[in-house]
This record gives structure tokens, sequence and C-alpha cells, in this order.
């Protein structure tokens, strides 16, 4: 198995690890919701940060993962 | 040796999808030919022009209906400048004052405020099809030639979205990296600026790993806010065009047109979801780089570890 082939696997694993921290994020998010309805907006606020972070770590492997796709040539 | 141009489309799909996202060239595809001033090449290019209608556009719909409102001596806003009053407090009440605090927040929200109009309408007039649109029709339908080199052909294939290209972004990066410092030095003085990057009162041996570590930091946070901007916006665009090119892709496999359609009455609904899911990425993308620009501006006057 040649390196090339690797590639789409290392994407599949990039949105494997974004699904399981958002899902927990989520988890987290809707189960203290529930303990503390008036802390919804609260709540809501502080994950709002961490999620886009992570967020942002998942889209930007996925963008360096296709620059290695499109520029492998050069 | 030269490479047979092929006119298979398998080959040519990827090389359409990049020409597509990325800026023009240098040697090709210019809007306008300008000289070459210390250097920097200033001839337009496709990005160039939609940061300029992007500017336009935040320049007409703020600063025109703001006027009209100081000078009507109404107690309420009406029309535009109600909807610019609500954007503004709302990025003021909730990204501004809770992370920078009152003392400084009337100093940053300008700069926090453009970043959020900037950012929101380059990318939502990357997503209006406009330039495209124009153009197919004038060809398609009304039947006119444009010229191969003549302006309005160039102009018309300017479509883009400016924040996809990562040197856009970048600059705007740049704007956060510098004003983090500057926020520091007004609120604490330059060399307690530096000394606050790390907490005080801890074992010296901690220091050796932590200096470096808070450095690194402090390039790697301005350099995700680039790549995370640009990589959604350009991602988008891109997962769209590969949708649709599959109905060339097919066509050309089977051989036959009616391959195409059939992929077509799959793909085309799909990009249209496709796209209303980008149109929350948009606004979503605008509120997160000035949401972090924000925090990272906030860390540097309010220090607590």
């Amino acid at each position: 198995m040649e390196a090339t082939t690797l590639i789409p696997i290392g994407m599949g694993l990039i949105v494997i690890g974004a699904g399981i921290g958002i899902s927990r994020f989520a988890a987290a998010a809707a189960e203290s919701i529930a303990r503390q309805p008036e802390a919804a907006a609260d709540i809501t606020n502080a994950i709002n940060l961490p999620l886009f972070l992570l967020e942002g770590v998942a889209i930007i492997a996925e963008a360096l993962t296709f620059a290695t796709i499109f520029f492998k040539n050069t | 040796m030269a490479k047979e141009k092929s006119l298979s489309v398998l080959d040519n799909v990827g090389d359409y999808i990049l020409h597509h996202i990325s800026n023009s060239s240098l040697d090709k595809d210019l809007i306008l030919e300008l000289p070459t001033v210390f250097g920097i090449n200033l001839s337009v290019t496709k990005h160039v022009l939609m940061i300029w209608l992007t500017s336009l556009i935040v320049a007409l719909i703020v600063i025109i209906p703001t006027r009209i409102f100081l000078k009507s001596k109404n107690e309420v806003p009406t029309g535009i400048s109600n909807g610019i009053e609500a954007i503004v407090s709302f990025i003021k009440d909730s990204i501004v004052k809770p992370n920078i605090g009152s003392k400084w927040s009337d100093t940053w929200s300008p700069l926090i405020l453009t970043y959020f109009f900037f950012i929101l309408v380059a990318n939502g007039i990357g997503l209006i099809p406009i330039f495209d649109f124009i153009g197919a029709s004038s060809r398609f339908l009304f039947g006119i030639n444009y010229g191969e080199n003549s302006f309005a052909n160039k102009l018309l294939h300017g479509g883009a979205t400016a924040t996809g290209n990562f040197w856009v972004t970048s600059a705007l990066s740049t704007i956060t990296f510098v004003s983090i410092i500057i926020a520091g030095t007004r609120a604490h003085g330059f060399i307690n600026h530096w000394k606050n990057l790390v907490p005080k009162g801890l074992a010296w041996p901690v220091y050796i790993i932590l200096i470096p570590i808070e450095i690194i930091g402090m390039f790697v946070k301005p350099f995700a806010l680039t790549m995370r901007l640009a990589a959604n916006m350009a991602g988008g665009h891109i997962a769209i065009l590969a949708i649709l090119s599959f109905i060339a892709i097919f066509a050309e496999v089977f051989q036959t047109s009616v391959a195409g359609f059939g992929i077509a009455f799959f793909a085309v609904p799909l990009v249209s979801a496709i796209t209303g899911l980008e149109i929350i990425v948009t606004l979503v993308q605008a509120y997160v780089f000035t949401l972090l620009s924000a925090v990272f501006i906030g860390m540097a006057i309010n220090v607590h570890h």
C-alpha cells in the first residue's frame, strides 16, 4: 500500500475525531441544561468557544490534507 | 516534454475546480494591468476586485444610513440604521464587553465591528454567483459574444470568495496579531505585556518550558484564525463544485447524457442543501473570527491566570 492511498484514510480519521469530540460537547451541554434550565444561556456561551476551536482544528487538518493531494507534484 | 492536453473530463476536473477557487495568476486572467511598484505587482486580480466590492458595500450600508440618522434628530433609528444598530449592539454587548472589559471596550469595538461586517459581506457575496449568472445569461440567452481578451469578459470571470484566499485572511490575522501586542502595551506597558505572557510565582524550571510554548502559541493563534476562515470558505465551494462535476463525470464514464441527467436529479438538490449549510457557515465563521479576536485581545488586557 503506497503512501497516496493513506491520504483518504487520514481524512476519514479526522472526521471521526471531530465527530467524537463535538458529540461529547453536545451531550455535556444537553445534560447540564437539563439539570439547570435557567443557566441555558450561560452554558451556551461557555460552549461556543471550545466548540469552534475544535471545529477549526478539524477544518485546518482537512485543508492541509487537500493541500498534500493537490500540490503533490510541485 | 509537454504533456498532451487531454480532452477527458476526469483528467481536467481537478484543475477546473482549483482554477475556479484560486486567484487569477499574474500572467493571465488579470482584470486590470497595473505597474509594479517597489517590487509589488499592483494589478487587479479576481480577489482584489471582490475586496473592493466588499469595501464599497460595507461603506454604503454603514456610513450613509448612519449619517442620515444623525442628521434627522430622531430618537430611534429607523430603516437600515435600525438593523445596523441591532448588529452593533449585539456585538458590543455579547462579544466586546464580556471579553475586553468596559474600560477598553470603546477603544477596540471599531476594530471588532469592522472585522464582523467585512467578513460577513465578503463571505456573503462569494456565495451569490452573480458574475457567473450575468456571464452565462448574456452569453447563452442574449447571445452577446465578448472578445477573448476584452475587459467585460475578464470582469465577468471575476466572481470569487475573497476570504477563501488564505492571503486575505492572513492580512486580517496580522492585524489581530499586532492589535494583541498594542492592547497589552497600552494596558500594562511594553515590558509588562511580555512579562504577562507567563504566570508569576512558578518554580524556575517550569519557565524554561513555558516561555517557548507561550511564544509559539502567540504565533499559532493568528495562524489558526487564518486557516479556519480560509479553509471553511474554500472548502464549501470545493464541495459544491465537486458534486456538480459528478454530472459531467458520469456522462463521460457511461458515454451517454442520460446518465448525466440521472445523477443531476440527485446532485442538484444535494448542492442546494449544501448551499443552505454554507449560508449558516458564513454567518458562523464571521462570528467566530470576531469572537476569537476579541477573546485574544481581552486575554492581553485582563491578565488572570
